[in-house]
């Protein structure tokens, strides 16, 4: 696996042997199963199908796994710290402030009862001791950032009066707002049209470059994966098959990630039969 | 096989209200497969849900099979075209097993012998009689799209109406659903009509395609037309260029058409 070191020569992440498993009726379902990777301040993509682990991968950085999940690794760091022995005020002070996230779909995590500029405001004053004019002042700031055009109008709008690409945004503005190391962001396009897609993702590209933030990318679409990150991880089944550079994924070797490539349509192909993919035993053990 | 004339719908009263559907005219031959592409709101759902009978709120001319179309629907108009909906997840009865999901279009339209129709379409869309007594809840997401299919092939409709059938899937069952799709139609010579905001989907499965933008008909093209990159208009040129995947330089040229 490239080993990405920062300047001061810690990674910013360290995962490594990083296990997730919820307890079931017939014994332990493993979602994760053995997962090592570091980021550095780079755009790291983590791609798979629907139950390969790819979520609970992000959400157990930030240990969101919720309740009888058990999470277990090797080592999981952030910036040299050990995330799994953090207690839980401590994790309090690293979310939100160090590591962010974004979820897919703002209608669902959005405070529907709070103004939006209200909950941009309250995410800046739980991380720092700035007073509410001060708070305001630097969430319209941010709302601009992401290219809001009326920043002053969509403070005051509720989250049902934005539409959804605004919704994104605004999110990706609450969670950017403390001026976080790391950004986990878990399918932050998936619910956009490509072209509100395309414009949030220049704006978490440039936010990564100017900050020098970290950046995970969970996302489902290879396409996409390949042309923002810089970095890939394929996960199948809870584990990663493969990792590669983005730029190399048309050359990927293991055959699940071939298998998923050629499964795509292709706008540029005559229409035809698709190759379906089908699936190894073996790529469980692999 | 659907012809349709200056078709308006309009949802909303007074200030409030707001034209989802503006003129739009279009025609697919029989035994052709027709996309209809657009962003979310652009009204493409709204055109085959008011095709499909299902909103009876439009103005306009809606003709399918050489019939003019009224805003409620006869019986008959169910046996000659159908509906397949995004979400399998959600367009399946929780509680009845797939044998009574399928029994049901079988038993409204009078059309008997539905033990011999129910194995016929089951091994159509590829599901053995194994599948036959199961819930929807111990199918997978692609299994339960394929009964989705079949309780649309059941009565051997003619047209088969498509709203966004694999988005809900992942690539691989996408990939299976769409050789389906591709099958199903040269085996009974199936006019489909696919609405998706996937170009490279209406690439592999259509051969013509219609591109709407806020209620209106931008543009309609062949596949053929599609694959060179030959789109007369602007707003089909942004989709094109955004269906490619991300460059920071494209995302800075997007613009808003109205």
């Amino acid at each position: 696996m490239a080993n990405n070191k920062t300047a001061d020569d810690t990674p910013l992440l360290e995962v490594s042997n990083l296990r997730v498993a919820f307890p079931t009726r017939t014994g332990m379902a493993e979602a994760v199963r053995g997962v090592s990777f570091t980021l550095g301040r780079e755009k790291l993509g983590i791609v798979g199908e629907s139950g390969s682990g790819k979520s609970m991968t992000g959400r157990s950085i930030l240990r969101l796994v919720p309740s009888p999940g058990q999470v277990t690794a090797d080592r999981l760091a952030f910036n040299g710290e050990d995330l799994l022995a953090a207690s839980p005020r401590r994790m309090r002070e690293i979310r939100g402030r160090r590591i962010a996230m974004v979820m897919q779909d703002p209608k669902y995590s959005l405070n529907p009862v709070m103004t939006v500029g209200r909950q941009i405001a309250e995410a800046y004053r739980v991380h720092s001791k700035a007073g509410a004019a001060e708070a305001k002042r630097r969430a319209l700031e941010m709302l601009a950032a992401v290219r809001i055009r009326d920043p002053e109008r969509v403070y005051d709008r509720y989250p049902h009066e934005v539409s959804g690409g605004m919704g994104q945004r605004i999110m990706i503005a609450m969670m950017l707002i403390p001026d976080p190391d790391l950004l986990i962001a878990d399918e932050p396009t998936s619910a956009l049209d490509v072209t509100v897609q395309m414009q949030v993702l220049a704006i978490l590209d440039d936010l990564c470059s100017q900050r020098g933030m970290g950046m995970i990318f969970v996302s489902h679409d290879l396409n996409l994966v390949a042309s923002f990150c810089d970095r890939i991880l394929i996960m199948y089944a809870g584990r990663v098959v493969e990792s590669c550079r983005a730029s190399e994924l048309h050359a990927a070797q293991h055959p699940y990630t071939r298998g998923l490539l050629a499964s795509l349509p292709r706008i540029d192909e005559p229409p035809g039969d698709l190759p379906v993919l089908s699936r190894d035993p073996m790529w469980l053990e692999a | 096989m659907i012809d349709i004339q200056d078709l308006r719908v309009r949802f909303g009263q007074g200030a409030d209200a707001i034209t989802a559907v503006d003129s739009v005219t279009l025609s697919v031959r029989e035994g052709e497969s027709f996309g209809l592409v657009g962003e979310s709101g652009s009204g493409k759902s709204t055109v085959l849900r008011a095709v499909s009978g299902l909103n009876d709120e439009w103005t306009g001319r809606i003709a399918v099979a050489g019939a003019e179309q009224g805003p409620v629907r006869q019986k008959g108009f169910y046996k000659l075209c159908q509906m397949v909906f995004q979400d399998p997840y959600g367009s399946l009865h929780p509680r009845h097993t797939v044998d009574r999901i399928l029994a049901e279009p079988i038993a409204i339209h009078g059309l008997g012998d539905a033990d011999a129709r129910i194995g016929r379409v089951l091994r159509d869309v590829g599901l053995g009689p194994a599948f036959r007594f199961r819930y929807p809840h111990q199918l997978s997401g692609g299994q339960r799209q394929r009964v989705a299919i079949a309780r649309a092939l059941v009565l051997e409709p003619r047209v088969l109406l498509l709203d966004e059938p694999t988005s809900a899937l992942d690539v691989s069952v996408q990939a299976e659903i769409l050789n389906l799709l591709r099958r199903l139609r040269a085996e009974h010579g199936l006019t489909l009509v696919l609405v998706t905001h996937n170009l490279a989907v209406v690439a592999n499965l259509c051969d013509r395609l219609a591109v709407m933008n806020r209620g209106r008909l931008v543009e309609e093209m062949s596949v053929e037309e599609l694959r060179r990159g030959a789109a007369r208009q602007p707003y089909t040129l942004q989709l094109l260029r955004a269906s490619q995947g991300y460059d920071r330089a494209t995302a800075e040229s997007f613009q808003d058409y109205a």
